[in-house]
């Protein structure tokens, strides 16, 4: 997507931004550079991006007034050495040097409770510390980026179409989401423009990719609450639903699908109807376990009242996706896309948007069944590889936005000369963790894996 | 839920799962850096499908329960130390699994200061688990293989006559 840059000068940074997001520009993400720039990009209400670009090491914090932009400030300060003025206290995000655990809450008979970085089970790593009183949560205070392989980094000077692969193996279970967000941008600085038949061969894959995870979140949610026979069939519909991927794309979590300049991916029309057939009954097999676990009281009783993100939470915090939704915010990147076909859609919503873990939960069976109805339609027809045609002036930067299972990611490119200058993702998780932490206070200790489980963020794709 | 329980019953038959043999292992996972595939993949090896319990192959909540130490992703710098405290927390004897090709250093992406070069650079690895990430039959086969083996060696313990009941008849 062509990005619109504007300068800002430094003495005018907070000023400005704060302004544009009160004019109804969306916080997108904010990243620094080696050069000492630091560029805000705000999504307009049309879906179009903008960035913001100021030059200083020092310059005041937008915080206060931009909330969602916390981890990013944080973000900045550890890895380019930015110091944002009227951020305090200005606490360390993925620099870990510092050993001491400085202490947010004190009083009679707080207790902190220290979980991870290497958890119970099979789950990514990454540090919680809880302030209790007994099991009442008082405060989560998160340590994460134990995973970072520092990716962005490293893909700098690669040449822009091979650098995908940083994108894609931030996260396994959003491989397509961020590919095709580094694509979209990447494709931007060299001047490609996209067919037809690209834009709904990435269609496909970004709703199959959304299908399996969704049902990944329902059994994860069943299995905190302790309930087997739900977190199992739900286990068993994402098999059926990642062993589809591999019948027709050749892998289970989709790798190597999305290429930048073009699609490869072939699969002919008979093939894509029976694709059709086996999503429709996965999705109606999705239904059928949804309606039993709304007949199960004991498990209906654990997600209700639960997990709390108020609207006003989700829009402080920047919450995207699903989390957003279930809070009442009508936010979904697929809204009124132009580089992927997603014509007339609307983002799924509930009578109900009570931002508690029962409302996340339906979220899921209803965007499930939303997913359904369009893959049915954009597998009517066999799909073919194409190459992009070239005919766009090249850009100096470019950014890419989709809706990936968990939420709104956006990513900017800067290129030079065909290689990558500057590259930064922010996914739909890194967004969401700060509204986790917001959801959590309140609720009892034992609460926290379901909570946290009708979130599902990923690690891999914050720590990157 | 009865509903739930007939459909995983006839998904089961329909399966058709072998049986499984004898002996259990307990795995201990650590996620030393992954991209959420392979733990996505071990997750899904305990799904109707593949049902990795009935074969006795356990994830266990720590390493102190554990036999194997099951490691994904390439040892990042910030989990070198977790990891090994892990190590030197299980009982002798312990295994240590490379599951995935970054643990087993293979296409890293990433900076070199920020990982190592995968589980070998740290602990002596017994198991090897290929593939980006490797599916759940693959994790399955290789677990199993891992338990068939440790089976030989116990069986040849058990040479030794079992001590006399001491209960009263």
């Amino acid at each position: 997507m062509k990005l619109e840059v504007e300068r800002v000068p430094v003495s005018r940074w907070r000023e400005t931004v704060v302004e544009r997001v009160a004019g109804g520009s969306r916080f997108g993400s904010l990243h620094a550079t080696d050069g000492g720039e630091v560029r805000v990009l705000l999504v307009e209400p049309d879906g179009q991006c903008r960035l913001l670009s100021t030059s200083g090491r020092r310059l005041e914090s937008i915080v206060e007034e931009v909330g969602a932009a916390s981890w990013a400030e944080r973000e900045a300060h550890d890895l380019y050495g930015i110091d944002f003025d009227g951020h305090e206290p200005m606490r360390p995000l993925i620099d870990h040097s510092d050993g001491e655990w400085r202490v947010p809450v004190t009083g009679g008979g707080v207790h902190q409770v220290a979980v991870g970085p290497i958890h119970a089970g099979v789950i990514e790593s990454g540090h919680f510390r809880f302030h209790a009183v007994g099991e009442r949560i008082l405060l989560l205070d998160l340590r994460l980026f134990y995973k970072h392989r520092g990716l962005e980094r490293a893909s700098e000077g690669a040449p822009l179409g091979e650098a995908i692969v940083y994108a894609q193996r931030a996260c396994g279970t959003c491989a397509v989401a961020n590919s095709l967000a580094y694509t979209l941008a990447a494709e931007t600085v060299l001047g490609l423009e996209s067919r037809p038949a690209i834009v709904r061969a990435r269609t496909v894959l970004l709703e199959l990719e959304r299908l399996y995870n969704h049902l990944n979140d329902l059994s994860a949610i069943c299995a905190g609450v302790g309930f087997a026979a739900g977190s199992m069939a739900f286990a068993a519909l994402k098999e059926r639903a990642q062993r589809l991927n591999r019948a027709i794309f050749g892998h289970r979590f989709l790798f190597d699908t999305v290429t930048v300049g073009g699609s490869r991916i072939q699969v002919s029309a008979p093939e894509c109807r029976q694709a059709a057939g086996e999503v429709a009954a996965i999705v109606a097999d999705a239904a059928s376990a949804w309606r039993e676990l709304l007949f199960n009281g004991s498990v209906q009783d654990r997600l209700r009242g639960v997990g709390f993100l108020t609207r006003q939470q989700a829009v402080r915090t920047g919450a995207v996706g699903p989390v957003a939704r279930a809070s009442g915010l009508e936010q979904d990147a697929r809204t009124g896309s132009t580089e992927l076909s997603y014509t007339g859609f609307r983002p799924s919503g509930l009578a109900n948007p009570a931002g508690d873990v029962s409302a996340r939960a339906e979220l899921r069976h209803v965007e499930l069944q939303a997913i359904g109805r369009l893959l049915a339609e954009l597998l009517e027809d066999g799909l073919e590889p194409d190459q992009a045609s070239g005919r766009l002036r090249e850009q100096r930067m470019g950014c890419g936005r989709v809706e990936s299972p968990r939420g709104e990611t956006v990513c900017v490119v800067e290129g030079r000369s065909g290689r990558v200058h500057r590259f930064h993702l922010r996914t739909a998780s890194y967004a969401n963790w700060p509204g986790l932490a917001e959801a959590v206070p309140g609720n009892l200790l034992p609460e926290f894996p379901l909570i946290n489980k009708s979130f599902e963020l990923c690690y891999a794709c914050v720590d990157r | 839920m009865f509903v739930l329980l007939r459909d995983l019953n006839r998904l089961r038959v329909q399966i058709g799962l072998r049986r499984p043999g004898s002996g259990s292992l307990a795995i201990r996972h650590v996620d030393a850096g992954s991209c959420n595939a392979c733990e996505s993949e071990l997750n899904s090896a305990a799904n109707p499908f593949y049902d990795l319990q009935r074969f006795g192959l356990n994830v266990v909540a720590s390493p102190r329960h554990a036999d194997v130490l099951l490691i994904t992703g390439p040892v990042t710098r910030r989990m070198r130390e977790p990891l090994l405290r892990a190590y030197a927390a299980m009982p002798e004897p312990r295994l240590v699994a490379a599951l995935g090709d970054c643990a087993l250093g293979c296409n890293l992406l990433g900076l070199r200061e920020e990982q190592l070069d995968g589980v070998e650079s740290v602990l002596p690895v017994d198991i090897r688990i290929a593939g980006c990430p490797p599916s759940p039959d693959v994790i399955a086969t290789a677990l199993q293989a891992a338990l068939a083996g440790r089976g030989r060696r116990s069986s040849k313990r058990q040479a030794v006559p079992p001590p006399q009941s001491n209960q009263s008849p």
